[in-house]
């Protein structure tokens, strides 16, 4: 029998969180029919430093795979990055790798 | 309208006056928006948009930049409209902090008008049709996508 009040899914997902909680926080980049390709591989190596070959690749990911992680690391420097990309108006999202 | 760089290395900006006139009208019409801060409204939504699913955390992110995201992009309205006067065309330089807001604040624009006519990948690419009610909006969008590549040409030098 399945448990009435006690939270039992909410407490696995505690511990199951708090067990790979080494998991670094991912920055995603979402494709959008509007920002322009020159424009979104510009934001992309003027943001992180990357070579104009990478920032290209990951707008190209962007652009035919729908998405793309830009960047990785503590969910502070992430949610920072998000912040970044929202400002140049990207459409990026802050989320835990699986 | 164009960007280029002169001899100097300066990066010079010209803009005939019914253009720029255009552009005047497309920040007022901005600004609007900005200061409504309406999250109901669909570009309000695209120009600030949720970093995560879940909404709690969203909330939270939101409390923290929201304001700071906010003025960044006013700022950039404020420093493109400062540089276009209020009347005439612009003939005029444009230092490595003017570029970035220019870029930033057509971006902005961009994203209004393209989530306004609610554009896809295949209505951004098919040619404009004239007699279509949405024509002079999209051959807005194009133009100011021209703009910003000749932005990024003249800043990256092509590349």
């Amino acid at each position: 029998m399945s448990p009435t009040i006690a939270p039992s899914e909410v407490r696995e997902e505690t511990t199951d969180e708090a067990a790979q909680d080494d998991r670094p926080w991912l920055v995603i980049v979402w494709n959008d029919p509007i920002n322009l390709m020159s424009y979104v591989t510009f934001v992309l190596q003027k943001l992180f430093g990357y070579s104009h070959d990478k920032a290209t690749k990951l707008m190209l990911d962007v652009h035919h795979k729908g998405r793309a992680v830009v960047a990785s690391g503590s969910r502070e420097k992430s949610e920072l990055d998000c912040f970044r990309l929202h400002g140049y108006g990207l459409w990026a999202t802050v989320s835990k790798s699986d | 309208m164009e960007f280029s760089r002169d001899p100097e290395g300066e990066l010079q900006v010209d803009i005939p006056g019914y253009e720029a006139h255009l552009l005047r009208e497309l920040i007022d019409e901005m600004r609007v928006v900005l200061a409504a801060e309406d999250r109901k409204d669909p570009v309000t939504a695209r120009l600030f948009p949720p970093a995560y699913d879940d909404s709690r955390d969203d909330e939270a992110f939101r409390e923290l930049i929201g304001a700071d995201l906010k003025s960044s992009k006013v700022n950039a309205l404020a420093k493109m409209s400062e540089k276009l006067g209020k009347r005439g065309p612009v003939h005029d330089v444009l230092v490595q902090e003017e570029a970035d807001a220019w870029l930033r604040a057509l971006t902005d624009l961009r994203l209004a008008i393209g989530t306004r006519l609610d554009v896809t990948e295949e209505t951004m690419d098919v040619e404009i049709d004239p007699k279509h009610p949405d024509a002079p909006a999209l051959s807005m969008l194009h133009w100011l996508g021209w703009m910003q590549e000749s932005l990024l040409n003249a800043l990256t030098g092509g590349r």
